[in-house]
């Protein structure tokens, strides 16, 4: 993937809420067909960077290009699935209804409102929806796996390999290791007022990525940001 | 174009406000048609509920469900944010504005030509003026909180200075203070321009709420297509 367009471009991003900076020069690039794993402990900025990438938030400093264009501006020709989680469905529609906003087909005929699933149910339509639209030139998921069952871990799994396979930029968010090991070409290590990003064969030599591994990986950059 | 229909899709699907308000309007509209249609003299009377609940339905707010994820679905669809939050609006005002039009049929066919008065100037501009300034208003607030801060202040000047709600300004027209006032009520109180047809004196009064009503949605859409949507649970 070495010779793939780059479709995702972060230059010495920096966000903040108010006085608090969640991080601080960021950079990295995200070529299509590859896909980026972002991980850190709870408040590191995941969610931040990823609607970053969405248009939805600007960074206070530094550059986030799409395509090469700003975020909100490449919307316009980039075909994006963002999905943060089942808590933001709105809860009063129904979930036939909703997941038929991807492509028009029903992705889970279930005439009841999205209230009224079970968290793992409500994760599943909320992911099936965005990722029904095809072609997709960008992947953007926070925290997809939150609540599913293995089955729904597994169609996960296998859809963002075909996405990726077909040309898409994958870059999905957790906070547990093992969602993430050996899915990923990329690693981005959130750590509070540091990031650091490590390619697959950085953390493993040989071999997949593995969750021991990540978290190995993990514990030695979190040492160093807290010592 | 695709952006377009995708936003009425969204929005047919999400509406900016609660179902049960549409099935108001629905109870409301039917219930003034009936009484319109045995007491046609009730006609100019009939808008003002319409006006009311158009009043809460376009106070929808757009920042709250934003923040919340709920329209992260359109937002990164629709490809446009100036389109989303036109489309935000339209969506709000919509089932009033059919409402209205549905009872000013009505009325036509009841009343006569002047469709009761429903289709007036005056009342096309108080239309207007509960469809749009509520709106902006409401923008960056929670939902219906623009149209309760209205009626809290309609309801404390009508008990502290009620002739602040009162508007003569064909009878002293040439009077400054009196054409201020008049601008003045129309922006506060829409619903005293109901079935007038507007000339002259009273007519140049309502331009300055004309004016805002205008203004109030173009920089609501310009600022908030401009700010960040950080979700809530993120920060």
């Amino acid at each position: 993937m070495i010779g793939a367009p780059v479709l995702v471009s972060v230059r010495g991003a920096a966000a903040r809420y108010g006085r608090r900076e969640v991080f601080r020069d960021l950079s990295f690039d995200l070529r299509t067909g590859q896909a980026l794993g972002v991980l850190g402990p709870n408040g590191a900025g995941k969610t931040t960077l990823l609607r970053m990438l969405i248009g939805c938030l600007s960074p206070v400093a530094g550059d986030v290009r799409i395509a090469g264009f700003r975020p909100r501006d490449a919307l316009r020709r980039t075909a994006v699935a963002y999905f943060a989680g089942a808590a933001t469905l709105p809860p009063a529609v129904r979930a036939a209804a909703w997941g038929a906003l991807g492509n028009g087909e029903v992705v889970l005929p279930d005439r009841r409102p999205i209230r009224a699933l079970s968290q793992g149910l409500k994760q599943l339509l909320g992911l099936r929806t965005v990722l029904s639209r095809h072609p997709l030139q960008l992947v953007v998921l926070d925290e997809p796996w939150e609540g599913l069952d293995s089955e729904s871990s597994r169609w996960l799994n296998a859809t963002l390999e075909l996405k990726r396979d077909r040309g898409a930029a994958v870059v999905v968010s957790s906070h547990r290791l093992h969602d993430l090991a050996g899915l990923c070409d990329d690693y981005l290590f959130l750590m509070p007022h540091e990031a650091r990003l490590l390619k697959a064969p950085e953390i493993s030599r040989v071999g997949p990525v593995t969750a021991a591994l990540l978290a190995d990986t993990f514990d030695k950059l979190r040492e160093r940001t807290t010592g | 174009m695709s952006g377009w229909l995708y936003m009425f899709r969204f929005f047919a699907v999400v509406p900016p406000m609660p179902r049960l308000m549409i099935g108001t309007f629905g109870v409301v509209t039917t219930a003034i048609v009936a009484v319109v249609a045995f007491n046609p003299s009730r006609a100019p009377q009939a808008l003002t509920p319409v006006l009311l609940l158009q009043l809460f339905a376009c106070s929808s707010g757009f920042d709250v469900p934003a923040r919340r994820g709920h329209y992260d679905l359109l937002l990164t669809h629709a490809g446009s944010r100036r389109l989303v939050l036109f489309g935000h609006w339209m969506a709000s005002a919509c089932p009033g504005a059919i409402c209205w039009l549905a009872l000013a049929a009505t009325c036509r066919v009841a009343v006569g030509r002047d469709a009761g008065g429903l289709l007036t100037t005056g009342s096309v501009a108080a239309v207007c003026l509960v469809s749009t300034i509520p709106w902006a208003v409401t923008l960056r607030l929670p939902r219906f909180s623009g149209a309760i801060g209205w009626l809290l202040m309609v309801a404390v000047l009508s008990l502290v200075a009620p002739e602040a709600l009162s508007m003569d300004v064909e009878r002293s027209s040439g009077d400054w203070r009196s054409w201020l006032q008049a601008a003045w009520v129309t922006l506060v109180y829409p619903p005293i321009l109901v079935g007038r047809s507007l000339h002259g004196t009273e007519a140049l009064a309502t331009v300055p709420a004309l004016l805002v009503a205008m203004a109030a949605p173009t920089i609501g859409i310009w600022s908030a297509q401009r700010r960040d949507i950080p979700l809530e649970a993120a920060q």
